[in-house]
């Protein structure tokens, strides 16, 4: 009798959804249980932003006068001498960037990524994290959606070492709305193998 | 022709192709935007 419960209180407890159910319960506990609320805008004491930086000033005029001690050794119109000047321009160029977006500098003059996730530097963490999380999920979902292809197909191996290219650059193409294709498949249990399928050793 | 089309189609070849498609991609945004340290603000 106690197997029995045993057994079927695993069963309960190993289902998805209550996988699903206590970590996002947990989840939410987490910030109701927190006792001291951080202020939105964290104050960086020894940062500056980089357009009032001094030493980020330096560092520009240290670049840029490099690369014009170099550009006296050429003539005027030589390939050396555009190539140099077009790299003093990117450099100023680079210096202007930096110095007009809202990015903070240190003692050195060199700017610093606030990762913390406040919006107002939500240029330099976030929404490139958030890119490379779309990006890296187009990829990875094309190709889980080409090998669950290849694998209906007469001769899955086949398939796989030589590429049926019409049906992958479909596949590739159709991508871009992965976040819903993935929430669609989660929620009518498709996304997940059952746990019949998975093996487990011997216990 | 068609075993041409095979030959091509087969994952080394398809990656070499992918990988110097991509990675020219890459470098014609590294040229039209140099040096990106943070996402551009439009």
């Amino acid at each position: 009798m106690i197997s029995d419960f045993k057994s079927s209180f695993s069963s309960f407890f190993n289902t998805k959804i209550l996988k699903t159910i206590s970590f996002v319960s947990l989840f939410s506990l987490s910030f109701f249980f927190q006792t001291e609320i951080n202020p939105a805008n964290a104050d960086f004491n020894v940062l500056t932003t980089c357009k009032e930086s001094p030493a980020f000033q330096k560092r520009l005029n240290t670049s840029v006068k490099k690369l014009e001690n170099r550009l006296k050794l050429y003539t005027p119109e030589s390939k050396e001498a555009i190539a140099l000047i077009k790299e003093i321009e990117k450099t100023k160029g680079r210096f202007e960037r930096y110095g007009n977006s809202n990015l903070l500098c240190g003692k050195d003059g060199l700017p610093r990524i606030i990762a913390s996730g406040q919006w107002d530097h939500a240029n330099e963490f976030i929404i490139p994290g958030l890119l490379f999380l779309y990006i890296t999920g187009w990829i990875g979902w094309v190709g889980r959606k080409y090998v669950r292809y290849a694998s209906q197909t007469d001769d899955p191996f086949e398939n796989e070492i030589i590429i049926n290219v019409p049906v992958a650059l479909a596949i590739m193409t159709s991508g871009f709305l992965w976040p819903v294709d993935a929430w669609k498949e989660f929620v009518t249990g498709d996304l997940l193998a059952s746990d019949d399928d998975v093996t487990v050793s011997p216990r | 022709m068609n075993y041409f089309l095979k030959y091509l189609s087969t994952a080394p070849v398809l990656l070499t192709a992918l990988l110097s498609v991509t990675s020219g991609f890459i470098m014609f945004i590294n040229f039209i935007y140099p040096d990106p340290l943070i996402f551009p603000s439009f």
